[in-house]
């Protein structure tokens, strides 16, 4: 069965993204802020939702010795989910482009 | 400014505080007992209601942390369980859910919650009703102006008695409230 965080949503898919690197939570907002060319701001509880469901499912974890402000990162669980995501994207995007469409017409 | 107010449902209380900042007010205080304080403010400030369970200390420390770092101040809320109420200046950035999933787990959240504590005010309802008729047996064999008077009296407690009763129905129709809006949420 398809996992319930599956397929990515906006949000999750940039705070993984973001997360290659270690960031506290508002630096993972202001990262994505950046990221996304200001399209994409997320709130605080939304946030701090998101950040509570991907550590839940292990695809992302907190960095020992952080500090007063918790830090995470990606795990390899998380990894294998963005290649996943990734795949699947790249599908979607040779459709638009018409190549694997065009075959089989 | 002070104003005292008993809120049963959430949405209700945001809105409703809402209103007073809107008037030019904010929010320093809210006690247990429904005592809202307010003072004058040349600026605009926003209030925003979320719901949480149980939060451990670091849980708790952590999402205080997380709200506090994009401007909010906490108000008032237990880690317990219970309703955060958070305020900060207006600056366009206003809301604490920017996306349908989360606002979606709000309102399961809030469902959750309004369901569990309007089962328990039908559960104590029940054993209420059933040791003990609401007026006093001898109430009915009273006569003339003995009976009014004794009726006049003890309708307050039958009033006080009935509360629990009434709290499950005020908290059965918002958790069907919450629902609705999850549901509409989900299947958007």
């Amino acid at each position: 069965m398809k996992h319930k965080l599956l397929p990515l949503s906006e949000t999750m898919h940039y705070i993984l993204l973001a997360l290659r690197e270690p960031l506290h939570g508002y630096a993972v907002m202001q990262k994505i802020e950046k990221m996304s060319n200001g399209t994409v701001i997320l709130a605080a509880g939304t946030l701090y939702g998101a950040i509570e469901n991907l550590n839940k499912h292990g695809w992302i974890e907190p960095v020992e010795n952080s500090g007063r402000k918790k830090t995470y990162r990606i795990t390899t669980e998380g990894s294998a989910v963005l290649k996943m995501e990734q795949e699947r994207l790249l599908h979607i995007l040779s459709l638009y482009e018409g190549r694997e469409a065009n075959e089989e017409v | 400014m002070k104003r005292f107010k008993v809120f049963f449902n959430i949405e209700k209380e945001e809105q409703w505080l809402e209103e007073q900042l809107q008037k030019g007010y904010r929010c320093t205080s809210i006690s247990g007992l429904g005592i809202y304080t307010f003072e004058q403010t040349d600026k605009q400030y926003v209030i925003r209601l979320d719901y949480q369970d149980y939060l451990s200390k670091q849980k708790f420390a952590e999402y205080k942390g997380i709200y506090e770092d994009f401007g909010w101040t906490h108000i008032r809320g237990s880690r317990l369980s219970g309703i955060q109420r958070w305020q900060k200046e207006d600056n366009g950035q206003n809301e604490i859910f920017s996306d349908r999933q989360s606002r979606a787990s709000y309102y399961k959240r809030l469902m959750n919650y309004s369901l569990w504590l309007g089962m328990i005010c039908l559960a104590y309802s029940f054993m209420l009703y059933s040791d003990s008729p609401l007026y006093h047996e001898g109430l009915w064999s009273m006569e003339g102006s003995l009976f009014w008077k004794a009726l006049l009296f003890e309708t307050p407690f039958v009033l006080l008695k009935l509360l629990p009763a009434l709290m499950a129905i005020v908290l059965g129709s918002s958790c069907y409230k919450a629902y609705q809006k999850y549901s509409m949420l989900k299947n958007l």
